[in-house]
């Protein structure tokens, strides 16, 4: 019954916000658009996004005006669910704005760190402070990693980046890991507040994308990045569905790829490296986006009143993001429309 | 009583002399500015050549707005850090604004002392830094408090790295669990909160494996002090008594930063109000205008403040300003003057209720006396109680009085007091009919009666509606709006003829000549004609203002409109019967209830929450529906509301006697000294 409160009203809404989502053929279209302002002009005149950008002069738009557009239209789709929730929950629903927060923090630091000017950074930071509540033009001001670190105090993101504050070199992997991995904790600390069942629900969840991305850092960790076991261990995500720890930390002293490729063929997730070597690495992370995306819909259906309609909603909003930026990039450089497709998510 | 006259005021002087003018203008605080442009190129600016005014008037044609913007952070930061400093309160007082001063020169002064309080505030805070990380050596020293060796020989082993360090439970978990391929030695020694703190002995040479190791676990380190030795508990006491003695240098520097404090106090406390005055400047700087040498300022100002505005600027400023004063052109231009409504006591918390609609322009007739009146008869006629309009009357004197919410408090004792003078004439107290005879009537032994009444009484404010709104179109030469319209003339000569026709027809059963017909049907079209007749009459350009067909079409629903209307807002009035019976009617329920319950204490207390509840009930509500019934039946026909509100530009501030003054309280006075009395009294007695 109570899941019936706290869901009917807002599962409705869900459903009624994604008709305005883009259907295949319009992302079939869009591949065949020959620049930026063209798929600009596509979406204004022929989906949903029309309203959106009834005020926009699309003549001379960018990729990033118009990836800021999409993304402050997400933000303000986000905030419409909020409201939809009871406090404790508010604060879960609130915390699926870290994901992104994260993004745009790792590329402000790098930012900083390049000495770039701040007000040319290629991609559009909207997320900024939706989760921490920091105002984005003090952490803008940051003129190093340091006063950027100490501009996020009060927000749950400083307990984890303090001790990098007096650190010497390689700050800015340390940086991103330290955001990577309060990431996991935080959203492992938020699920005290809300229902048993959503609970359970949300540790499958959570579980299967720890043990996806712990295969895919791994995996990378050896091939390019020459970390040694332990730390490739330490910086696991540290829980998962099916992989155990014993299972996570053989996978980190594994002698070589050959030895990883077996281990990992023989879980469930076997199917991130099934085809051969180029594409085991390109295609990884969009293997990764469709299960992610299809497993979604699977619990969507199973569960049909829980906390994973917000979820995948939201997911699905970052993957159609995705998708149009990606579109957006292929066209830029000159690839042709069906090597794009095989970027896309939620496209086959 | 009604809308105060209002005067266009022009000061222009030269440009150096802004800053000082302006500040006058806002201690004086009754001009309304407006945009100086655009008061200068309108029709009716005149300034009449002579000597005094040849520089103006050679400046008049090049005149641009003013620009400028001046900064004011850099100012802010100097003052508020001061005064935090110092604990002072920020506070905008008169006496430090009266005299005549440079800004510059000022905030130069107090940039001066800033900067010398500050380098000792620098000393004092470096001070407290190593304070603070002697501090945290202690904070580290007491995990290895319980152990017996040498730290400064621990921290100086050659072969050996020694380290404290803090990772969270999580991480210390994930380093437990491979132990076994950590190249060191950990020993827990603590557990805190959401961390652990542990030690790590490792060969020097495995030092920087163990770093990356320690790294991806985000540990963070705990800092041991190099330059001492002994056990960790000496050690401790040693740094502890290097603090006191540090603490005690701290003391005497603030010491003398007291001293600074008694030095400049009074520059410090003039700062902020000076600062404040200067911001509401920069804000009024927006409306004026610039020429080469010469600024321009403009403003309403109303007639009673005229004097004292221009004999205020002569007296500081003499012949280097010139004050322009001109009447409000009632006809042409296109400046609207502000509305500032000045009532009398008993009617000026309806301001507000009229203000809620709109404010009134400055033409029309300031309605608040109708309409207080008016809202108070319907209330009562409403809500007639003894009892309860007295709870109503005090609840209202406390929140004016005591509470100082003046609007609200005030509605609710005036309404309070005619519910009371009502429940007398229904002879009802806290809904008992049995205490007092009634005056006049019981509404409940004569429905009928009262019902009509309130028929009858809302025809009477209806007709007033309507000859309200013809003198208001007859002020502004309105011609369409006070003939021809549905609210017009022709819409009261319809209005009559048709109660005339309904009493006849059905009241004294007879019928009516034939020609009241014709004169109707001719009224009605007189209305659909309005705009076109209107037009002629006055010689207007067009017959028109959009399109005929439009029009024609509007019209022509108009027409059904006001038949259907005029009904409905007469017996709209109904309503003021069918609530008084309501108030009534609820109490006779409760009344019911009390009978039932067995004992009298139980009646008693069914009585008097029945009581609370129609308070708090019937109160709402009829409020509610008195103001509607001001507002859609009588407001509609008279009351435009689409005037500016007069908002002067001005500071809050403390006199020097310690009460709260705005200096825009023009109000009568007797009032006033009676009121300033009383204040005084209370601040002294609690203090200011």
């Amino acid at each position: 019954m109570d899941k019936v409160i706290i869901y009917a009203a807002v599962n409705t809404k869900i459903r009624a916000l994604e008709k305005d989502f883009l259907k295949r053929e319009d992302y079939l279209n869009m591949i065949r658009e020959k620049s930026v302002v063209d798929v600009a002009r596509y979406l204004k005149e022929n989906t949903s996004y029309g309203k959106l950008l009834r005020e926009v002069n699309i003549d001379n738009i960018s990729r990033r005006d118009l990836e800021d557009i999409l993304k402050n239209n997400m933000i303000k789709n986000m905030d419409k669910l909020i409201y939809y929730f009871r406090d404790d929950y508010k604060e879960f629903i609130r915390s699926l704005y870290i994901k992104y927060e994260i993004e745009d923090l790792k590329i402000l630091s790098r930012s900083i760190f390049n000495g770039k000017d701040l007000e040319t950074i290629e991609k559009p930071l909207s997320f900024l402070g939706k989760y921490s509540r920091v105002d984005p033009k003090i952490l803008f001001k940051s003129k190093t990693n340091r006063d950027l670190i100490y501009s996020l105090k009060g927000s749950k993101f400083y307990e984890f980046l303090i001790p990098l504050v007096n650190g010497k070199r390689e700050n800015r992997f340390r940086f991103e890991m330290a955001l990577d991995m309060g990431y996991f904790s935080i959203i492992q600390s938020r699920k005290l507040k809300i229902s048993r069942e959503d609970r359970k629900i949300l540790k499958k969840w959570e579980g299967l994308l720890a043990d996806l991305y712990n295969i895919q850092w791994v995996y990378r960790g050896k091939k390019f990045y020459r970390l040694s076991p332990e730390e490739l261990l330490n910086y696991t995500i540290n829980y998962g569905d099916k992989l155990t720890f014993r299972e996570r930390k053989a996978m980190c002293y594994a002698k070589n790829l050959e030895e990883l490729y077996k281990m990992i063929t023989n879980t469930i997730y076997g199917f991130l490296f099934k085809k051969e070597e180029i594409s085991r690495d390109i295609y990884m992370e969009r293997r990764i986006n469709r299960f992610i995306y299809y497993k979604l819909k699977a619990l969507d259906r199973q569960f049909s009143l829980s906390i994973i309609q917000t979820i995948d909603f939201v997911w699905s909003f970052e993957f159609e993001i995705r998708d149009i930026i990606s579109i957006l990039e292929a066209i830029r450089y000159d690839i042709p429309s069906e090597e794009a497709r095989k970027f896309l998510v939620k496209v086959a | 009583m009604s809308v105060e006259k209002m005067k266009i005021v022009g000061v222009i002087g030269k440009k150096n002399l802004l800053s000082r003018v302006l500040r006058l203008v806002v201690l004086n605080g009754s001009v309304h500015t407006i945009n100086a442009l655009v008061r200068v190129n309108s029709s009716d600016f005149f300034l009449p050549p002579s000597e005094k005014n040849i520089e103006v008037l050679e400046e008049l044609p090049f005149l641009k707005p003013c620009s400028s913007k001046k900064d004011f952070t850099k100012d802010e930061e100097v003052v508020k850090s001061l005064l935090s400093l110092f604990d002072i309160k920020p506070q905008v007082r008169e006496e430090y604004l009266g005299q005549d001063y440079n800004y510059d020169d000022f905030m130069k002064q107090l940039s001066d002392i800033y900067d010398r309080v500050y380098s000792t505030a620098d000393e004092i805070e470096e001070k407290m830094r190593s304070i603070n990380k002697k501090r945290e050596y202690i904070n580290s020293l007491k995990y290895l408090s319980r152990f017996d060796f040498d730290i400064g020989q621990l921290i100086c082993i050659k072969y050996l790295a020694f380290r404290l360090i803090k990772i969270s439970r999580e991480n210390y978990d994930k380093l437990k669990r491979n132990y076994e391929n950590i190249p060191a030695v950990v020993l827990k020694l603590a557990v805190e909160s959401n961390n652990v703190i542990v030690v790590s002995i490792t060969p020097v040479i495995l030092e920087e494996i163990l770093e990356k190791i320690f790294r991806s676990l985000n540990y963070t380190l705990l800092p041991l002090p190099v330059e001492f030795t002994g056990t960790a508990a000496k050690v401790i006491e040693e740094l502890n008594s290097a603090i006191d003695k540090e603490e005690k240098v701290i003391e005497s520097l603030k010491k003398s930063l007291e001293d600074y404090k008694v030095k400049y106090i009074i520059e410090l406390k003039k700062g902020y109000s000076r600062l404040e005055i200067e911001k509401k400047i920069e804000e009024l700087k927006s409306d004026m205008a610039n020429g080469d040498k010469l600024f321009f300022m403009f403003g309403f100002v109303p007639v009673s403040n005229v004097a004292k505005l221009k004999s205020e600027l002569e007296a500081q400023f003499g012949g280097d300003v010139i004050v322009l004063v001109d009447d409000v052109d009632k006809g042409g231009s296109n400046l609207h003057p502000p509305t500032k409504l000045s009532n009398m006591k008993l009617f000026k918390p309806f301001e507000t209720l009229v203000k809620m609609y709109g404010t009134p322009a400055y033409y029309e007739k300031d309605p608040t006396i109708f309409f207080g009146l008016t809202y108070m008869l319907l209330f009562g006629a409403m809500f007639g109680d003894v009892g309860q309009g007295l709870i109503l009357l005090f609840a209202g004197l406390i929140l004016e009085l005591v509470l100082k919410k003046g609007s609200l408090g005030g509605v609710l004792s005036r309404i309070g007091l005619s519910s009371t003078v009502f429940g007398f004439i229904y002879g009802s107290v806290f809904g008992s009919e049995k205490i007092i005879p009634p005056l006049i009537i019981r509404p409940m032994a004569n429905i009928n009666y009262i019902l009509i009444t309130g028929v009858v009484f809302g025809i009477a404010l209806i007709l007033s509606a309507y000859i309200y709104n013809i003198i208001n179109s007859g002020i502004e030469k309105n011609v369409e709006r006070g003939l021809f319209s549905r609210n017009g003339a022709a819409g009261l000569i319809f209005y009559l003829i048709l109660l005339y026709t309904i009493f006849r027809v059905v009241v004294t059963h007879s019928s009516i000549s034939p020609a009241f017909i014709y004169i109707m049907i001719g009224l009605l079209l007189l209305m659909v004609f309005k705009q076109p007749l209107a037009n002629k009459l006055i010689h207007a350009d067009k017959l028109y203002q959009k399109s005929p067909a439009n029009y024609y079409i509007e019209e022509g629903f108009g027409v059904i409109e006001t038949l259907l209307s005029i009904i409905s807002n007469t017996l709209s009035f109904i309503r003021v019967g069918a609530f008084a019976l309501n108030h009534v009617g609820l109490y006779v329920a409760f009344a019911t209830m009390a009978k039932m319950m067995t004992t009298s204490w139980g009646s008693l207390a069914i009585l008097v929450s029945g009581n609370i509840i129609i308070i708090a009930l019937e109160g709402l509500i009829v409020f509610i529906q008195a103001l509607r019934l001001e507002y859609y039946e009588l407001f509609t026909k008279y009351f435009r509301g689409d005037g500016i509100e007069y908002v002067p530009a001005k500071m809050e501030f403390i006199s020097s006697t310690g009460k709260r003054i705005n200096l825009f309280h023009k109000k009568n006075i007797f009032c006033n000294i009676g009121n300033i009395y009383l204040y005084n009294i209370i601040n002294l007695k609690w203090g200011s």
